[in-house]
């Protein structure tokens, strides 16, 4: 089946739409959702929606990493299984699933790299802060969603347009380099942490960032757990703290008493 | 005035109550929290959509004074990481108490000590029940030949996470009033707490959030006949020492060039790209 350049275009836009969808929280980034869009475009709803759905409850089994790590991208199986699917006759939905797999974990590293790239935003969003060009402020704050609107549309429409060309171009990016930024996207949010602490570490917390480290790293605890370890200490400070400003009423009336008693007895 | 700003078109004067903000700025913010993803990246995650969120807000609270509107921009784009559907609960709260005249640094502990549990919660919630349920649902549908099911997938995850972020504003706007409102003279000593919380919860994610292993393993002593080879596992040795040692050790590092040699972020970014691709190369890192 040969795809026009309208339905190619059509299925890049609706690429961009849906990766950025990820960013956004609307849930547009899952098989289901991808394929339904590039069947509509081009036709063929029944073989995109079998395989959509063949790959969103196979990609349920990756889950989702907290925090930035790397399960397969669901555009993989969604756009370019799915254009597989339906162009080439002999493509059944399962094969084009497992066909679609080297794609999903390419864009995925491509994701890891869009990532690690943008980590220039904040400094970049800061110096137009200084100069008090808001406008430009806005734009870095964007960036991302912007990089992943434009990826996504790249992805759509090459994949669409030529698949041999989209093949070639994932073979050439160095494994050496894949993994080296997967290995440096690791380490960055050591970066982001630091800058808080710099800012709010004082020297009446230290305590604290020993307590967060030792019920994470020791006691393995999840996120929760360690807020509420934090909380035991913190809370108990807080009590402490209300009650120094507070005194009690006794402790004021107890000495005058006492002294009374004595006079009385020496007077006696 | 940079015509960027645009600040004439917003009403400055305060309203009846004595706030700058009203149930409509709440409500923008709230559904601005979709953009708080905006400027992902792996430095400060979400820090730079934070400030975007809060954007028409601030602009609102602090007009003319463009100094202020920069500064509170810039504190607001540290680093954060949070469930953008529990998000509006903290910018609420975070509004609430700016409109009542609270100072950032007060804020800034409850914002951190706030966004682990609610990532945790959040993220729990909308991607490990919410969303695999209705993908389950409706993925079965669409193998059934249901045309409509993505679709309804789309409508069903939306209406519920957007009903999520609107529960959730209302009841941190509340909090907000109420901790400043009510507790104004404790303000200090809550604000301290709420930090020793954040403090506790950011050195915790140092050691989970920051990723790095080495890969290297040597065998120990002579081969001799028949005994099986002795390997030695240099990460198994750090961790032996102490668990995620190497993510603490690197974030102090991050920490005193910025503290002592001032470097910026994106000198930071820089050394930590390049470190990352040659220990990775060199097989030291994997």
């Amino acid at each position: 089946m040969e795809i026009s350049l309208i339905q190619a275009l059509l299925i890049g836009i609706w690429t961009a739409f849906c990766y950025s969808g990820m960013l956004f929280g609307i849930y547009t980034n899952r098989a289901l959702v991808l394929s339904f869009g590039v069947g509509v475009i081009l036709g063929d709803v029944p073989t995109a929606l079998s395989c959509g759905a063949i790959a969103e409850l196979a990609f349920m089994g990756f889950g989702v990493g907290a925090g930035g790590t790397v399960p397969p991208n669901p555009i993989g199986p969604g756009i370019i299984g799915t254009l597989m699917a339906i162009t080439m006759s002999d493509v059944t939905p399962e094969t084009a699933l497992s066909l679609s797999i080297p794609f999903a974990v390419a864009i995925q590293f491509l994701q890891t790299f869009i990532y690690t790239l943008t980590s220039g935003n904040q400094e970049l969003a800061t110096n137009a802060l200084k100069e008090r060009k808001f406008g430009k402020w806005r734009l870095f704050s964007n960036f991302t969603v912007i990089l992943f609107a434009a990826v996504g549309f790249l992805l759509g429409f090459l994949g669409a347009s030529s698949m041999t060309l989209l093949s070639q171009l994932v073979a050439l990016v160095p494994q050496w380099l894949l993994k080296g930024l997967s290995v440096a996207g690791g380490m960055l949010p050591g970066i982001g942490f630091a800058m808080i602490l710099s800012v709010m570490l004082e020297k009446k917390y230290i305590p604290f960032a020993l307590l967060g480290y030792i019920a994470a790293a020791y006691l393995k605890m999840p996120v929760i757990g360690v807020a509420l370890v934090g909380c035991v200490f913190a809370i108990k400070h807080y009590n402490d703290a209300t009650e120094d400003r507070e005194p009690s009423n006794l402790a004021v009336e107890l000495p005058a008493d006492e002294s009374a008693e004595a006079g009385r007895e020496d007077w006696i | 005035m940079s015509k960027d700003a645009d600040l004439g078109s917003f009403n400055l004067e305060a309203n009846a109550d004595g706030h700058k903000l009203s149930t409509h700025d709440y409500n923008v913010t709230t559904l601005r929290s979709y953009f708080l993803q905006n400027g992902f990246n792996y430095s400060n995650y979400q820090g730079l959509g934070y400030g975007l969120v809060l954007y028409p807000a601030f602009k609102k609270l602090y007009g003319a004074d463009t100094d202020k509107l920069a500064k509170e921009l810039e504190l607001n784009s540290e680093f954060y990481n949070t469930n953008p559907n529990f998000l509006p609960f903290i910018t609420s709260l975070h509004l609430a108490m700016a409109d009542e005249g609270a100072d950032y640094d007060d804020i800034r502990g409850i914002k951190m000590a706030l966004m682990g549990p609610l990532a945790g919660i959040g993220d729990s919630l909308s991607q490990f029940c919410i969303a695999p349920l209705f993908s389950t649902i409706f993925a079965s549908l669409a193998m059934s030949g249901i045309a409509a099911a993505p679709l309804l997938f789309l409508v069903a995850m939306n209406g519920v996470l957007i009903s999520i972020k609107f529960a959730v504003a209302a009841q941190g706007r509340k909090l907000g009033t109420a901790i400043v409102d009510k507790l104004s003279s404790k303000l200090s000593i809550i604000s301290e707490t709420a930090s020793m919380i954040g403090v506790t919860v950011i050195t915790g994610l140092v050691a989970t959030y920051v990723k790095m292993n080495v890969g290297i393993t040597f065998s120990a002593g002579a081969a001799a006949e028949g005994v099986k080879q002795s390997t030695v596992n240099i990460q198994s040795m750090l961790d032996g020492i102490a668990p995620s040692l190497l993510p603490v050790l690197y974030t102090a590092l991050m920490y005193w060039l910025i503290k002592k040699k001032g470097w910026d972020t994106y000198k930071l970014v820089i050394l930590t790209v390049i470190l990352g691709i040659v220990l990775s190369v060199c097989g030291v890192l994997v």
